[in-house]
């Protein structure tokens, strides 16, 4: 049941994200009224300190929102399965690849993303490179975890007695095994891109080009005065509710999913 | 249990090296270099440099000797506890993060503490009778609150108890142009002032990381409530609340310590969001700062505090999990 409402919302957020220029009332980068107005009939939900439409904002938002949610989850989970993979099969590969697992995992993400960040400029792209390259170790652990245990079950041995070349056994007995984890891991990890690009827009390191709703959360308590000002809930409520409700509806579409018990004991999605 | 004691150091040593080296490699590796405000070569650079004053500074930084060396050099001045020079303020780097670094130890202990207090509480009540009201209560509770970014948990406090109720400041971490007399009233109402000023960021905190707690907990409680040595418990007449507290709680510790050390690194993220969002002056309003101007020597030392941090910190954490289950092993035969 929570599991429809949440593809259910889901779906509505991407429909937003795709329809974002038809359904916008205004240009979200062009001032279009008063400065720091609150809600009329042509700005439903007020305008933002240089005079722009918070709804068109909050619009455009759910598309940079969720194309940072997507692209890291994808890259994320690809490259978690291929060094997974590659750790439980090769054997050589095995201590150096979690090695640096073990290291990514133990460290704290957060100041790591800032200082690459800062480093290489604050944009989407880097963004979203920072985020899939940190969001991997996790589910490769995972993963490596279930080759193992394929590869000595007892079918594969009877498979390998049989006479199975290596290929045969990875495609037929081991990838269907680790697929298994897979929902799990993608809703996992949509929930920590979103909530990590809205966190890591709300520091500042969004980038200016296309903004989500951390960015926008970021501009409004960049006014020193926001709290003053009689239309602060209209700067400060539509981009947190919107990332409440985004996060909610993944986190119904993961109640309806089998759970996973990394062995970390931590979140697979990090 | 020496030798799982030698392989933890072990392993917690290449985790140390490997910090090092992520904080030596990253700003050295990734595109552009200290020179490069020059823009490259002619006319058309931001600051013109010939190739030959460009050399002298490449020569005076060091940046001219092989990365092996530059390291060594990395690591002597780390040992000095040289961080290096602070590009947007006129104080060395060491001294900025000493500066903030007891704001946030402080939040995040306090924080910590309360959310494995409340939440185990809360945990063992909900699994000792699971399935019940107060079981389903807390459990979607908890999973509601841990669905939610710690940034917007903080700005609904921030706006309920600060800007609505105005029980909390807004902003700080002590209050600006107070009088500071000093002597043993002034000490206790500086004190009272920054408690007052932590509540609400360590509230939001607890609520984060609280539900983690309480969920494992809950789990664990269900996974012994069962078990003989409880029921021998309650043979011998003990209420039920002491039969939890005394003899559930004990052997549940364990798994809740570990999970303790694994979380560190997430909730230290979560405090340094926290922080910018209360405007407390702790590392994560430094980073936020740093960023806003650029601060590379404060952000890489940033960096390197916290994960070498949240590394001792878990190490800590595992020898004293070592010890614990050592200890149990040896009077449970």
């Amino acid at each position: 049941m929570l599991f429809w409402l949440g593809c259910g919302l889901l779906a509505v957020f991407a429909a937003v994200a795709v329809l974002a220029p038809v359904l916008a009332p205004h240009n979200s980068r062009l001032p279009t009224g008063r400065p720091l107005a609150p809600p009329t009939r042509d700005h439903l939900l007020g305008t933002n300190d240089l005079g722009q439409d918070v709804l068109s904002q909050v619009i455009f938002g759910a598309r940079s929102t969720l194309t940072v949610a997507g692209v890291v989850t994808g890259v994320s989970t690809a490259l978690g399965w291929l060094v997974g993979l590659v750790a439980g099969f090769v054997r050589w590969t095995e201590a150096p690849l979690m090695a640096g697992t073990d290291l990514l995992l133990a460290l704290p993400n957060l100041p790591l993303t800032l200082l690459v960040l800062t480093l290489l400029g604050a944009s989407q792209r880097n963004l979203i490179a920072v985020l899939a390259l940190l969001s991997w170790p996790a589910f490769a652990r995972i993963v490596r975890g279930v080759v193992l245990q394929t590869r000595s079950a007892a079918f594969v041995e009877a498979s390998r007695a049989l006479g199975a070349p290596d290929l045969h056994i990875i495609r037929r007995h081991v990838l269907p095994a680790t697929l298994d984890v897979l929902p799990t891991k993608l809703v996992l990890t949509v929930r920590f891109a979103i909530f990590a690009e809205a966190t890591l827009a709300f520091l500042g390191v969004g980038g200016n080009g296309a903004m989500g709703w951390g960015g926008m959360l970021y501009w409004a308590f960049s006014d020193p005065l926001l709290f003053l000002r009689p239309g602060w809930p209209w700067l400060v409520l539509p981009p947190t509710l919107a990332t409440a409700a985004l996060v909610v509806a993944t986190v119904w579409i993961g109640s309806g999913l089998a759970p996973v018990r990394p062995s970390a004991g931590r979140p697979a999605g990090r | 249990m020496r030798p799982d004691l030698g392989r933890l150091l072990a392993r917690y040593l290449l985790l140390g090296v490997g910090v090092l080296l992520l904080n030596f490699l990253i700003p050295r590796l990734l595109p552009g270099n200290p020179l490069s405000f020059s823009g490259g070569e002619g006319t058309d650079a931001a600051v013109p440099l010939s190739g030959a004053a460009r050399a002298q500074l490449r020569a005076y930084y060091n940046l001219d000797e092989p990365l092996r060396l530059q390291f060594v050099r990395y690591l002597g001045d780390l040992g000095r506890g040289d961080l290096g020079w602070s590009i947007a303020r006129p104080a060395p780097v060491r001294e900025v993060i000493l500066d903030r670094l007891p704001w946030t130890v402080a939040l995040l202990l306090a924080a910590l503490l309360f959310a494995a207090v409340v939440g185990t509480t809360l945990g063992v009540v909900a699994g000792w009778m699971p399935g019940g009201i107060r079981d389903r209560l807390l459990v979607s509770t908890a999973g509601a609150l841990a669905a939610i970014p710690e940034f917007l948990i903080a700005i609904g406090l921030l706006l309920v108890f600060a800007v609505e109720l105005g029980l909390f400041p807004l902003f700080g971490g002590r209050t600006v142009f107070a009088d500071r007399d000093f002597g043993a009233t002034g000490v206790a109402r500086h004190a009272a002032d920054v408690v007052w000023h932590l509540t609400l960021p360590a509230a939001a905190l607890v609520l984060v990381n609280a539900s983690g707690f309480l969920l494992l907990a809950r789990d664990a409680t269900v996974g012994v409530r069962h078990a003989p040595w409880l029921t021998a418990a309650r043979a011998k007449g003990l209420r039920e609340r002491d039969v939890a507290r005394r003899h559930a709680v004990p052997n549940i510790a364990l798994p809740l310590l570990t999970f303790f050390g694994l979380r560190l690194g997430a909730v230290l993220g979560g405090a340094l969001v926290i922080e910018r969002v209360f405007g407390v002056p702790g590392l994560g309003l430094l980073g936020y700062e740093a960023i806003r101007a650029r601060d590379y020597p404060v952000l890489q030392a940033l960096f390197l505090v916290s994960s070498v941090g949240v590394l001792a910190a878990n190490l800590l954490m595992e020898i004293a999990y070592l010890r614990l289950a050592c200890h149990r092993g040896q009077t449970r035969g």
